[in-house]
């Protein structure tokens, strides 16, 4: 596919020996929001250097905008950046941060258009009264619209966000969130956004890349990804509560669960015919009914209750292992109390154990 | 005393703070204010027993070290003005360069990897680790040969070698406070590397900066191995001079008095001179991360 704007091919970098990136391979497509989500020392910030140029790459190709940019300096890119914790600089007031592009060599404008511009932006992130003020009296949530806005004045081909978001607590963040989501509405920007939060994640995003260990491991929209997460560790980092995990084993025709009284029928899995043996068996928690003991289902006992006033959050032990579910609607569960669960017709996937990739096919058959 | 809200016991605890303060200025200043006095009374009243306070002031020291007034053209003639040049110049250049290079050398042993980096960062230390006394006998043969011996140029060498490792290693601590992302922010936002460094990472370290030229220029201020081995005549600077201020009716204690408060005066002028920047660096803080 060559629509789209950013393309990663074959990223690699390494740190005294360290791999950082094993291969990073991804496309964003012209105004989409693109999170790259994954757990801290995954490789996120190294591919948004990466794409920058702040970073001298081990190997790889990145397009930007039908462009082979990979040997361009940082300043050829047209870009624009937003980091987690520092982005002004200090030997600056905030008009000259935010103008600090638009007086650069590669960018430069005349003064008025400056003052226009800065202006504009300023009063778009309401940052506008604090225009001449010294960046070090700035409140942490001041100072990421200020960085936000040096990224939105010169308006590049594309903006990277490496955690902007992450070092404001949880009501600025959410506020912050939307107004970049709203920004991104107005103005068809493209973005590719950073982030260990999933909830962050699927409410800013188009689509999201999974990223673990220097590679990633899926990406796609939000909907594909919980139709057939690629692997285990998808599994793990989306949802809310995560996937849950069972040791499972094919025997003949059946596949049993460690700890479970239910038996699934191999067949709903569309295995190739030379997998055999154990698996990790991973069931979105939406999946599984908690129903009363007995009549086939699995018993279990209810093992920790978070009741957060709308919806009960349980976690519930099945002897060989625990799982968190929400409950649905209406039913209630004490700590301690017996139940049992039912993992849903056709529902669950079969990963490798030792891989984590996922090994059962049933989506893809049944199309 | 109703006005007293404090505790007694706060009370006592200030006054032992306050004594305790007292004591050390006096520690530190008193022998300062000592020199001081000293270097206007005449040879009597410098070693009277018990001190006398009230004095007639006699310029005769300072007019001896200034080679001015009833001192001018006489053999008793001490002049250091002559020393007080070259201290100032070997001080001077030599604290300009050791910190020029050590500011280059710091930033980029902070912000680049390379080979023996280690290595490097542990020899330009150790330059620092050996008493003078042990090379001084190369450094003189050395110099000899170069035609570098007597010379102030020689001297600021020195100045140069013995500080640049300091001021290496004091800077790039100072560099290491510096977010690597104002270089990023710079390089994306279409700045070189270069303008980055000049003009946002340099104004960021300026206390530091000034730290170290204030420790490079008190080391190199006070340097008097070096210079009183590798110099005769010309090029003998301040220290030195005063060492051998003994004439021939024995040691001149008005004129050493004198010529030493003449050696301090310099060091309070460079000190007053950065003193803005120097507060921010001492601390050793660059500036708080956002």
């Amino acid at each position: 596919m060559s629509d789209a704007l950013l393309e990663l091919k074959g990223l690699k970098k390494s740190y005294r020996g360290k791999p950082a990136l094993r291969g990073i391979d991804l496309e964003v497509r012209p105004n989409e929001i693109f999170a790259l989500l994954g757990p801290t020392g995954a490789g996120k910030s190294s591919t948004v250097q990466a794409t920058a140029g702040l970073l001298d790459l081990d190997a790889g190709e990145i397009i930007l905008d039908g462009r082979d940019v990979t040997d361009i300096d940082p300043a050829g890119r047209d870009l624009s950046i937003v980091f987690e914790g520092f982005n002004l600089l200090p030997v600056l007031n905030v008009f000259d941060n935010i103008a600090f592009a638009l007086r650069s060599p590669s960018f430069r404008e005349d003064e008025a258009e400056i003052r226009k511009r800065v202006q504009h932006t300023a009063e778009l992130l309401r940052i506008a009264q604090h225009l001449d003020r010294d960046v070090n009296t700035l409140s942490g949530g001041e100072k990421q619209r200020v960085a936000i806005a040096r990224a939105l004045v010169r308006q590049p081909l594309m903006f990277l966000l490496d955690e902007p978001l992450s070092a404001l607590d949880l009501k600025l963040r959410e506020g912050l969130r939307s107004e970049l989501r709203q920004i991104h509405r107005e103005q068809n920007s493209t973005m590719l956004y950073a982030t260990h939060d999933y909830h962050g994640a699927i409410s800013i995003a188009d689509r999201i890349g999974v990223i673990n260990h220097g590679r990633i491991l899926q990406s796609g929209t939000i909907e594909e990804i919980f139709e057939r997460p690629a692997n285990a560790f998808v599994g793990r980092l989306i949802g809310s509560p995560a996937m849950a995990f069972f040791d499972a084993a094919l025997d003949g025709d059946d596949i049993r669960i460690k700890g479970c009284e239910q038996i699934l029928p191999a067949g709903q899995f569309a295995l190739r015919s030379n997998i055999r043996g154990e698996f990790e068996l991973g069931v979105w928690p939406e999946d599984i009914r908690i129903t009363d003991a007995g009549s086939g289902a699995s018993s279990a006992s209810v093992y920790a209750v978070d009741n957060r006033g709308f919806e009960c959050a349980v976690q519930i032990d099945y002897g060989a292992g625990l799982f968190r579910k929400v409950l649905e609607e209406g039913q209630l569960l004490k700590q301690g109390e017996t139940c049992g669960f039912r993992i849903a017709d056709g529902a669950g996937f079969l990963f490798d154990k030792s891989s984590g990739e996922r090994v059962s096919h049933q989506i893809e058959g049944a199309r | 005393m109703a006005a007293v809200t404090q505790p007694r016991s706060a009370y006592l605890t200030r006054w032992f703070i306050l004594a305790l303060l007292a004591a050390y200025t006096f520690y530190n200043l008193g022998p300062i204010l000592w020199l001081l006095v000293s270097s206007f009374k005449g040879r009597a009243d410098l070693f009277a027993m018990p001190p006398v306070w009230i004095f007639d002031i006699d310029t005769s020291g300072y007019e001896s070290v200034f080679g001015v007034g009833a001192a001018a053209g006489t053999a008793s003639a001490y002049g250091v003005v002559d020393a007080l040049i070259n201290s100032v110049v070997v001080s001077s250049i030599g604290t300009v360069m050791a910190v020029f290079l050590g500011t280059l050398a710091g930033y980029v042993c902070s912000r680049y990897d390379f080979r023996g980096k280690g290595d490097f960062l542990f020899f330009v230390l150790s330059t620092r680790m050996l008493p003078p006394v042990a090379v001084l006998v190369f450094y003189h043969l050395m110099f000899a040969r170069l035609g570098l011996a007597d010379t102030r140029t020689g001297l600021v060498l020195v100045a140069i070698f013995a500080n640049v490792g300091l001021a290496t290693w004091i800077m790039k601590g100072f560099f290491d406070g510096v977010p690597k992302e104002v270089e990023q922010i710079a390089q994306v936002n279409g700045y070189s590397r270069m303008y980055a460094f000049i003009r946002l990472v340099v104004p960021m370290v300026r206390g530091g900066i000034a730290a170290t030229a204030g420790f490079c220029f008190i080391f190199a201020w006070n340097e008097f191995a070096f210079a009183s081995i590798l110099t005769t005549t010309k090029a003998k600077t301040l220290p030195v001079k005063i060492s051998a201020a003994s004439g021939a009716t024995g040691i001149e204690w008005t004129q050493i008095m004198s010529a030493g408060v003449v050696l301090i005066i310099p060091v309070l002028i460079f000190f007053y001179l950065i003193r803005k920047h120097l507060l921010m660096g001492m601390t050793f803080g660059v500036l708080g991360r956002s």
